[in-house]
């Protein structure tokens, strides 16, 4: 059972608000899941759900419904308001989003929490400019950094250009959300469907990274004290020493894997837990990233990304670079212009060099991830990364 | 699944929880309301390989409230139709007021417009025969090189009720229906992904489906190739859609200064070639969004956006369209109970009449890529005039396949590429966009540079 508050403001119209409240009550048949779904948490609501399997459910006595307390602090609106005034000509939406839930098993019941976001759209771009944990101590600096203007002339890399590429200021998190954290997620690997699938225990690449998904962090849109499917929250290591040793499973995928369960995700109440990553924590090495561009002859410099996808037919990324720089005789030259790299999944990885940044750094432009048309938040942090060569497209 | 005593039992629960909100809205100091009471009912089925792994029956309901009382405005949404969810929607609409001018149409611009009846629910087990048929039509129409690894087919009926503080009411029931396939080519590692939205389940032809897929999750068997230079570009469908929701900003109302439009216009005022022509269009019945009125009940029709390369009208909500000039249109839309009316498409659509088959399309030209699917959303710069485009495709030698590019980029002037589109096919379908629906056919492009 859930419930969740979405509060909307943008310049010009009046100010939205949404409570939404709903339960869904799953079966498992011999052969098949099913899911009977409904609006509403009362007791009446929740009789009507479970009447559908009354035969064959045996719930708890006395679960509570999930908490209340969704609504943001006072003056949350008015600074809503003061924002979407100052980008009133991006025509900015900022929202609210809160959600608290419950999950009655045979054996109990565990409420869900999870922190409340804020999150910052602006027009003509359809996807998020910034997703954060409300309260977090460097909002006030990234919301600067999302007025911070493009630069007004730029340079475009020559498509087919294979250079280094210095992955900084946190980008490298969105890199490895999508060449790691995904493709580890238990339906894709059970299904055969990943390019990691088949791969546990073999060494990814030469830096001796640790990739940990940890819903415990949070700082991060990813927290969760508890899943979806009510398995207590705990960090799992995915790469250990460049090492691939760990999956994302929900309880279907756990067994078929042969792994820990806690990472069932619900997009809301009216879709099924589905494996899903959280926050991905990737580990710091030794180097400066001063250090990391300065030895580069010639390359390329990333400090904010808009978009990244692994294309499941080719399997080869495409990040779409929105800031950075040229790097010529280890110093930054010409910013750049919005551009696109591409590369193979496993050749990426393979190229991440052994040298990794020390300056550990969360994301805050992505972070609202689709899978599968279903929208859930997470999170990043990742020290600067180097790869070896990767295609501009 | 639903049945004409649910239709009428969903009908009443709605009228009942529009009265509820009616009568806490009289009671207090609106002077204009209106509420949207929406009841849905879908049902999700999963197989993987061919055997039934999930079934899921979703029950939504929710009403959504605006309010005014002569200085404030708010909105409100909350689910179920219970009376404390309409409670609850009217005291937050009303608590979260700001100052506001009436942002609701008024009622002289209220109205409905006949459209066609939809089709009727499939009966029970349409999703498993469908699911049978089409597994045994992608190996037939492939020889075998075609497997269908997951399906998930969604069937679902809806009813909405909008009601004004006038006693302006309007209601509509649909049904919807959709298929989403992965299919497993060959021995290959990765898989074809592809949605299709299904307008009439009795209409379903498992086999023309299949080789809607096959023509082109097949080509990626070929062996990559690269090439570069002036090409002809052929648009599937689905590239061609996204090219659409990249541009459809031009087609929303904006302020004059902000305006991009008029700097991607030719000489002639023409944003494209004589071939394309654009429309929003709520009265196709065969488009996934089929609605009497808007989201705010102005009644609902057909918007032409873009006649022969010429810019014609926008798309507009009733505040956006008193804000920015425009003459409203009917161009609020409204999805969910959740959602407040705003600017945007309902099927924004490119009009296929004088479009030629698209296996003469891809005949058309000698030398060509055919870009097969997106791989990302298409990025239209509008004030700069620029695009970016990157998909899949296989380049074409008089009509000869001579390979598969697995990731292309394309980009340069947006102008340049609308105004050389040479034809559009015949071959229209509906794709799901970052802007909404698209229903989009073949394009031909002539002459645009491709870098290897």
């Amino acid at each position: 059972m859930e419930r969740r508050l979405e509060i909307s403001v943008s310049a010009g119209t009046e100010v939205a608000s949404c409570r939404m409240e709903g339960g869904a009550a799953r079966w498992r048949f011999p052969s098949r899941w099913a899911i009977h779904a409904a609006a509403g948490v009362s007791s009446g609501a929740v009789s009507n759900l479970v009447s559908h399997f009354a035969d064959r459910l045996d719930v708890p006595p006395g679960p509570p419904p999930p908490a209340t307390d969704l609504d943001p602090s006072p003056g949350w609106v008015d600074w809503a308001r003061n924002l979407t005034d100052r980008l009133v000509d991006r025509g900015a939406i900022v929202r609210y989003l809160s959600r608290r839930a419950v999950v009655i098993r045979r054996d109990g019941w565990r409420q869900v929490t999870s922190p409340s976001l804020v999150r910052i759209e602006t027009g003509p771009d359809v996807g998020g400019a910034l997703l954060a944990v409300w309260g977090q101590p460097r909002l006030g600096d990234w919301i600067r950094a999302v007025f911070e203007a493009a630069p007004a002339k730029g340079w475009s890399p020559p498509p087919g250009l294979q250079v280094p590429v210095v992955l900084t200021n946190g980008t490298a998190g969105a890199l490895l959300h999508e060449l790691v954290g995904h493709l580890v997620e238990g339906d894709l690997i059970a299904a055969g469907r990943s390019p990691l699938a088949g791969l546990g225990g073999a060494n990814l690449t030469e830096a001796e990274i640790d990739v940990v998904d940890d819903p415990g962090r949070t700082d991060l849109p990813g927290a969760f004290d508890t899943d979806d499917e009510g398995v207590p929250a705990k960090p799992v290591t995915l790469v250990r020493s460049g090492r691939l040793c760990g999956l994302l499973c929900d309880r279907e995928t756990a067994e078929l894997c042969d792994v820990d369960p806690g990472r069932g995700r619900r997009a809301d109440w009216r879709h099924p837990p589905v494996p899903r990553l959280s926050n991905l924590v990737i580990s710091s090495g030794s180097e400066s990233p001063e250090a990391l561009e300065a030895d580069q002859s010639r390359g390329l410099v990333i400090t904010r990304i808009s978009g990244a996808t692994v294309d499941p037919v080719s399997r080869r990324t495409v990040l779409r670079v929105e800031r950075g720089f040229e790097i010529r005789n280890g110093r930054r030259r010409r910013p750049l212009n919005p551009f696109e790299l591409t590369g193979g999944v496993t050749e990426i990885l393979a190229g991440i060099d052994p040298a990794v940044g020390n300056d550990p750094t969360p994301d805050w432009r992505l972070g609202w991830c689709v899978k599968d048309g279903l929208p859930l938040p997470t999170g990043s942090e990742a020290p600067t990364i180097l790869v070896r060569r990767l295609e501009v497209l | 699944m639903s049945t004409p005593r649910d239709q009428g039992d969903r009908a009443g629960r709605l009228r009942k929880a529009v009265d509820s909100c009616s009568s806490l809205l009289d009671a207090s100091n609106a002077k204009r309301w209106e509420v949207f009471a929406k009841a849905s009912l879908t049902r999700q089925t999963d197989f993987v390989d061919g055997k039934l792994r999930r079934t899921a029956q979703i029950e939504e309901s929710g009403l959504g409230v605006r309010f005014f009382d002569g200085d404030r405005a708010g909105f409100a949404a909350a689910s179920s139709l219970d009376p404390s969810a309409a409670r609850t929607a009217v005291d937050a609409a009303r608590a979260g007021a700001t100052p506001s001018s009436d942002p609701m149409p008024p009622p002289r611009l209220l109205g409905t417009t006949t459209i066609p009846p939809g089709p009727k629910m499939p009966a029970q087990g349409w999703a498993q025969y469908i699911t049978s048929e089409l597994e045994i039509a992608l190996a037939t129409v492939s020889s075998g090189g075609l497997r269908l690894g997951r399906a998930i087919v969604q069937e679902g009926s809806y009813r909405w009720n909008l009601s004004t503080a006038e006693d302006w009411s309007a209601e509509h029931d649909r049904m919807v229906a959709s298929i989403l396939v992965e299919v497993l080519v060959d021995d290959r590692p990765g898989t074809w992904r592809e949605w299709i939205h299904i307008p009439d389940p009795s209409t379903f032809d498992a086999a023309s489906l299949a080789a809607r897929i096959g023509n082109r999750a097949l080509l990626t068997r070929h062996k990559i190739a690269t090439d570069q230079g002036l090409h002809d570009l052929i648009l599937h469908p689905e590239v061609s859609a996204q090219l659409m929701a990249g541009i459809s900003p031009l087609f929303l109302a904006t302020h004059v200064d902000s305006d991009p439009l008029p700097g991607l216009l030719d000489t002639n005022g023409l944003l494209s070639a004589y071939a394309l022509t654009v429309v929003d269009d709520r009265s196709d019945a065969s488009a996934p969004v089929v609605s009497p009125c808007d989201g705010e009940g102005l009644p609902g029709g057909r918007t032409l956006l873009l006649d022969e390369g010429a810019p014609r009208h926008r798309v507009a909500s009733y505040s956006d369209a008193r804000r920015f000039d425009e003459v409203p249109r009917g161009g609020a839309v409204r999805f969910s109970y959740r959602d407040r009316p705003s600017t945007g498409f309902a099927n924004l659509r490119i009009l296929t009449h004088d479009g030629m088959p698209a296996g003469e399309l891809l005949a058309a030209s000698t030398r060509a890529l055919y870009l097969l699917r997106p791989l990302a959303p298409v990025i239209c710069d509008l004030e700069r005039d620029t695009y970016s485009l990157i998909a899949s495709g296989v380049w074409l030698d008089r009509q000869r396949i001579r390979g598969w590019h697995p990731v292309v980029e394309l980009s340069g002037s947006l102008g340049t590429l609308l105004r050389r589109i040479d034809a559009v096919g015949t071959d229209l379908s509906w794709f799901q966009t970052p802007r909404g629906f698209v229903g989009a056919p073949s394009l031909l492009v002539r002459r645009q540079p491709v870098v290897g």
